[in-house]
């Protein structure tokens, strides 16, 4: 049965989300709100130097504070607490040496908040200040501070990652021949994740030794395995449980694990829950970021338009540690010279160490950055040429049958000429474009800017791609689903629910989808890089199909027919003599029979092959492709810039959660725009700036403009029901498309983000000179 | 053991009782969007807040004669409801609109705001450019200032320890005139203020300026009426070039109290081009914002 | 110090410190935490409450600010028979809900906007929810649900 040919019942009709409910009426529980009997609340001592030497750590006077319970540093861990994939160069609690303003030395348990305050503020810590490094374009100078640790490659121990390559031709000599050549530099800011729920566990002992901690992380397991390791505990005595989760967007991940471990060790120790809880302040200082980016791009091109070399450049400022950043570098490189065919081809990026905070997993991953490069200047080449940015656009994108720069050819599944043809349609761009190119107004004026994207989808070559899913017919005729993959906002249990719905031809209020558990749910890697839907959508629509495959087993014993005789309307069942027989009796009847109404289900994605040290390959399975246009107004006078309108069509293979899906598109494209607009992070000799909400700034409802959203559909077949993802791409190409609509308002190029107030109507920053606030991590804090 | 005890005040006499209490530092409270925020920051500077949000003669809008009067503990939502304020000075109601949200909006008050004196206050510039005064009372008794007097540098003011800004007056502006309020921020809503502009003015039947008013605020420490600039108006017939001339006056105006700081590039040009703007507005120049 | 007021039209009494904050008190001493912590300086909104008609920041009220108040939270917006309310219901039905973590925030807020103006529009709405942070949704479709709200409560009429 083609699930192309056939009409689909649950997925892509509309539906409810399936723990909406318990949002709406504020029962939903985030860690903030579990209040268990005996709970301790626990906090972290912090470094309020970006670069130092642990000199003496002294916990013992917090012990003596009243209502203090425990206290540890990372002697209580197993190897001092070392862990991090890919490099291992983070502990739990920071051992001899801390390399960011905000990183955690000691933590405390106590009765009551203020006493956990209390017991930080007595711990004796000293620390000798070392050369510290701000600047990621110095990191590799040969006097440079070091800030990473000795490499046994004995390269520069700043440099964080391998240097990742793309390379096709000799772009070099590919771009000497090119009658245009642009050569431009861009910088992107760091970007907080403001996830509206700050970070917290719950950590409670188990009579057996053990440990459960709630955690809102993306990937319980990877907690897990963290936890089981510098606690020393076997596996099966760790439980990690994902609670409902205020918004995540990548960035709870590390900062999780470590306030995990922290909470799960006093736990052990004091045989009490234990409960740590972050203010915003603690967060915003704390907590890891999207790495700020300095990036050099060359492109070469034809008169006619036709692009023919790119040669870029990028150093990812990855702060102190290394989290995800190798990752975010890789994804980075391969995107880097957008979706466009060219010859020639070399890209090299890599990413250092410096004492800015320090860098992790943020939606887009890598891709945000450099298509704000890549599209500009792609722009900025129409501009040259007198040609619309469209239609430049049309004329070098990828198409079915191409073979991208990287040497993939895509055989299916390439949506992003109808994309660009329908965005432009949709926005009346012609028409616009021609009328405000011929504006000249002194106060305000306006533009419209495309912006062109792809992202390769899931795992790519980080790693295993596989996924696995439960399922199974409770005694009550209800179905029991449990998924590897984590929902923390973005809609995946649903997607699974209504996958599952359809596959065992079921109402979806039928079945339930459990909480992400260690003890019950299989392990199927992080839930991260949008493959939610493909990966895990695959695994649960095995799980599905198998027990549909018992249960039809079980139905053709009980209408005696064969199972390819079987006509299923609505939920029943009917065989050869045309009676409807119940899915109850269906479910009776395979127990009857002995059956076993479970069933697992595991998917792996596609090999993919990636020559790191020649940059060629097949890089992702397949990509997501979109464009956005932006419609602004720029204040002349002033620098303000007002988004008036945003088009957004994304090919997504096929939409399986419309509501889910446009809601995914939204969230992302606002997160786009303030990164693209409002969000900066100004770290002043490595202290963090921006310390709460009235100063690192959010998009708020009457600064994001309605949104015209349409997916297009070009089914990829290795998707569940042809669908790909919405969840990174929708933020990834809305920056570069305000940007190069104040071009054309302005016939001004900013290439460094934010674009802000100052860099809108000078063209450059302002930073005030010499002064700093150097912020005590939170513990200024007063308690509550 | 608490940080700081609380007391609710129902008169203003009682508030006074309680703020010059001599065993108690206390320090009035009304909406607490700046006072609760300041108290995470460190130890509170004070032993007992006040809480005057509830004291019915610090909450009236009225006007008595041709004078305007509103209680220090009256909420942006009120004065932004007021239709005699929107009628008077609609220069206060639109920075009423844009100080935040509808939560701030419904605990905010302008006696907060004028107490803790920020330098990118969005009440403050309003009630300067109406010369509105402060009235206040303590143990010793009564006394006003000009809300530009109470106002003494960034976040420092001229109140005595135990004394309370009991309600704002200011002369009703002549028949005729109109007021502005204009607001730079980084983002739409819920932003502090990168500069913002107060104005007034009329023009005579004749077509010529008879009365001018113009305060910027986040420009300098402290807000205060540009006089030159509004001397320079007045008899003048409203024009583009005329309002022009105006705004880079008040850049200059600016520099020559702040010098040229880190920001002075930014804000010379954008304070030029908003002052011209409201200008432009107040005159009836253009409706565009 | 006891403080006395109403909550969801229940009658409270809590001995609580004066200095903490309405939030606090209503999390912490009386369970409803359906009220969130966003940033604790007013600026994200997912502490919002409706007291005496008005939508304030909790965690900008200092709890004994709450005497003689009344309140209401999350909690105490349903349907009459205790399911959703029609705006609870559109929130649902309109895709409004991500993560959730905004969400009673934004309902006090649909709900107090409600109470002031029976027909805004969108740009009022917007207007309305300014002082709620959303990360998740980019807001259109919380717009939608209030919109729809609006609407069908003036078709009850």
């Amino acid at each position: 049965m083609s699930h192309f040919t056939n009409p689909l019942e649950y997925v892509g009709q509309p539906a409810r989300r399936v723990d909406a409910l318990e949002k709406v009426t504020g029962r939903a529980k985030y860690i903030a709100d579990y209040k268990v009997p005996g709970m301790l609340h626990a906090r972290c001592l912090r470094s309020t130097l970006p670069h130092a030497r642990i000199v003496r750590l002294d916990p013992t006077p917090a012990l003596q504070v009243p209502g203090v319970r425990a206290v540890i540093t990372s002697d209580d861990f197993v190897n001092h607490g070392l862990y991090g994939f890919p490099v291992k160069d983070k502990y739990m609690l920071a051992w001899q040496k801390v390399r960011y303003v905000g990183e955690p030395i000691a933590a405390v348990a106590a009765d009551s908040p203020q006493a956990a305050l209390a017991g930080a503020q007595a711990i004796v810590c000293e620390l000798e200040p070392l050369p510290a490094l701000f600047d990621p374009e110095r990191a590799l100078d040969p006097d440079a501070p070091q800030v990473g640790p000795d490499r046994s490659d004995g390269r520069h121990p700043n440099l964080k990652s391998d240097h990742m390559l793309v390379c096709k031709g000799n772009a070099e000599a590919e771009l000497a021949d090119c009658p245009i050549v642009l050569d431009r530099r861009y910088f992107t800011d760091w970007q907080e994740h403001a996830y509206i729920e700050p970070e917290g566990v719950l950590a409670m002992p188990t009579p057996e030794g053990g440990i459960v901690v709630y955690a809102p992380n993306q990937s319980p397991f990877i907690n897990q395995g963290n936890l089981a390791m510098t606690l020393g505990l076997p596996p099966n005595l760790v439980r990690v449980i994902q609670p409902t989760v205020g918004g995540s967007f990548g960035g709870k991940d590390d900062i999780i694990y470590e306030s995990s471990a922290q909470a799960a060790k006093l736990a052990l120790i004091t045989g009490r829950p234990v409960r740590m809880v972050f203010s915003r302040e603690e967060s915003l200082i704390a907590s890891y970021k999207r790495d700020a980016m300095h990036m050099r791009i060359r492109l070469g091109a034809d008169p006619d338009g036709t692009l023919r070399a790119c040669w870029f450049r990028g150093i990812l400022d990855s702060g102190a540690y290394a989290s995800e950043t190798p990752f975010t570098a890789w994804r980075a490189s391969i995107h880097a010279m957008g979706a466009y065919r060219y010859r020639a081809c070399d890209v090299d990026v890599y990413c250092v160490y410096t004492n800015n905070g320090y860098a992790g997993a943020f939606r887009g991953f890598g891709n945000p950055e450099v298509c704000f490069a890549v599209e500009q200047t792609v722009d900025e080449l129409a501009d040259l040429l007198g040609m619309d940015p469209i239609d430049l656009r049309l004329k070098n994108c990828l198409r079915l049958g191409d073979e991208t720069a990287h040497g993939q050819v895509l055989n299916e599944s390439v949506g992003l000429v109808e994309c660009l043809t329908t965005a432009r349609r949709l926005s009346d761009w012609d028409r616009k474009r021609a009328e405000y190119s011929r504006q000249n107004g002194a106060e305000k004026r306006r533009g419209i800017g495309v912006a062109a994207m792809y992202h390769g989808m899931s795992l790519g070559a980080e790693g295993a791609d596989n996924a696995s899913g439960t399922i199974s017919i409770l005694p009550d005729y209800s179905v029991d689903l449990t998924s590897g993959l984590t929902d923390y906002g973005t809609g995946s249990r649903t997607v699974y629910t209504l996958i599952a719905a359809e596959e065992l031809g079921v109402r979806p209020e039928r079945i339930r989808i459990q909480r992400p558990d260690t003890n019950t749910a299989i392990d199927s890697g992080p839930t991260v890089a949008s493959r939610t839907t493909v990966v895990g959508g695959n695994a649960m629509r095995a799980a599905a199909r198998n027990l549909r495959h018992t249960l039809d087993l079980a139905a053709a014993d009980l209408l005696k027919c064969d199972p390819q005789q079987l006509i299923r309307v609505g939920e029943s069942y009917i065989g050869p003599d045309e009676e409807a027989v119940s899915w109850e009796k269906i479910v009776d009847h395979a127990r009857e029979m002995g059956l076993i109404l479970s069933a697992h289900g595991k998917w792996s994605a596609p090999k993919i092959e990636w020559d790191h040290h020649h940059g060629r390959g097949t890089p992702y399975m397949a990509y997501v492709y979109g464009a956005q246009i932006a419609e602004v107004e720029v204040d002349m006078r002033t620098g303000n810039v007002q988004v008036l309108h945003l088009w957004a069509v994304h090919d997504i293979g096929k939409t399986i959660f419309p509501q889910g899906a446009y809601g995914q598109l939204y969230g992302g494209i606002t997160q786009g725009l303030g990164y693209a607009l409002t969000e900066q992070i100004n770290y002043r000799d490595g202290y963090i700036q921006e310390t709460n909400f009235e100063s690192y700034l959010i998009p708020t409802s009457v600064d994001v403009p309605e949104i015209t959203g349409q997916f297009v559909e070009a089914p990829y077949s290795y998707g569940p029901y042809g669908a790909k993802n919405i969840a990174e791409p929708s933020l990834v190409p809305t920056a570069p498309a305000v940007a190069n609509a104040i071009a054309h308002a302005t016939g001004r190029r900013i290439r460094e983000l934010p674009m802000n107030l100052e860099r809108v109507l000078l063209g450059h920053d302002l930073q005030p000179a010499g002064s700093k606030k150097p912020v005590e991590a939170g513990l200024a804090i007063a308690p509550r | 053991m608490p940080r700081f005890d609380y007391a609710r005040a129902v008169s203003i006499d009682e508030a006074v009782a309680l703020l010059s209490d001599p065993h108690c530092v206390s320090r009035p409270l009304a909406g607490g969007t700046d006072l609760l925020v300041q108290t995470r920051h460190g130890p509170p500077a004070f032993q007992r807040l006040v809480d005057v949000s509830r004291v019915p003669e610090m909450r009236t809008i009225e006007r008595r004669g041709d004078e305007i009067h509103i209680g220090a503990a009256v909420t942006y939502t009120e004065i932004i409801d007021s239709e005699l304020l929107r009628e008077t000075a609609t220069c206060l109601v639109e920075a009423a609109q844009l100080v935040g949200g509808p939560a701030i909006a419904n605990a905010g008050t302008l006696g907060g705001n004028v107490a803790n004196a920020a330098a990118c206050a969005d009440g403050i510039p309003p009630l300067v450019c109406l010369d509105a005064v402060a009235h206040l009372v303590s143990r010793e008794g009564r006394r006003d200032l000009l809300v530009s007097e109470v106002v003494t540098g960034p976040h420092q003011n001229a109140l005595k320890p135990g004394e309370l800004i009991t309600h704002f007056t200011f002369p009703a502006l002549p028949v005729g005139a109109r007021s502005v309020f204009l607001k730079l921020g980084r983002r739409n809503a819920q932003a502090i203020a990168r500069l913002n502009v107060a104005a007034a003015g009329r023009v005579s039947p004749e077509g010529r300026i008879d009365f001018a008013r113009l305060t910027p605020g986040s420009a300098t420490p402290r807000a205060v009426r540009l006089t030159q600039i509004e001397t320079m108006l007045i008899g003048c017939t409203p024009s583009r070039e005329l309002f022009e001339e105006a705004g880079a006056e008040a850049a200059r105006a600016m520099i020559a109290v702040t010098g040229r700081r880190w920001s002075t590039e930014y804000k010379e040009i954008a304070l030029h081009g908003l002052v011209a703007r409201a200008l432009r507005h107040v005159f009836n120049l253009e409706l565009e914002r | 110090m006891v403080i006395e007021f109403k909550v969801n039209g229940k009658q409270v009494s809590v001995d609580a410190p004066p200095d903490i904050t309405l939030l606090d008190l209503l999390r912490d001493y009386l369970n409803l935490t359906g009220s969130k912590e966003g940033c604790a300086v007013g600026e994200c909104g997912a502490c919002a409450v409706i007291m005496d008609g008005r939508l304030m920041n909790s965690c900008l009220v200092l709890a004994p600010q709450a005497a003689g108040s009344e309140i209401i939270t999350i909690e105490g917006i349903h349907a009459p028979d205790g399911g959703p309310s029609d705006l609870q219901q559109n929130f649902i039905d309109y895709g409004a809900v991500q993560c959730g973590i905004c969400i009673p925030g934004m309902i006090m807020a649909g709900e107090a906007l409600l109470m002031r103006h029976a027909q805004p529009t969108r740009a009022e709405i917007r207007n309305a929810l300014a002082g709620n942070l959303c990360r998740c949704t980019g807001y259109q479709q919380i717009v939608d649900a209030i919109e729809a709200t609006a609407k069908g409560r003036q078709k009850a009429i």
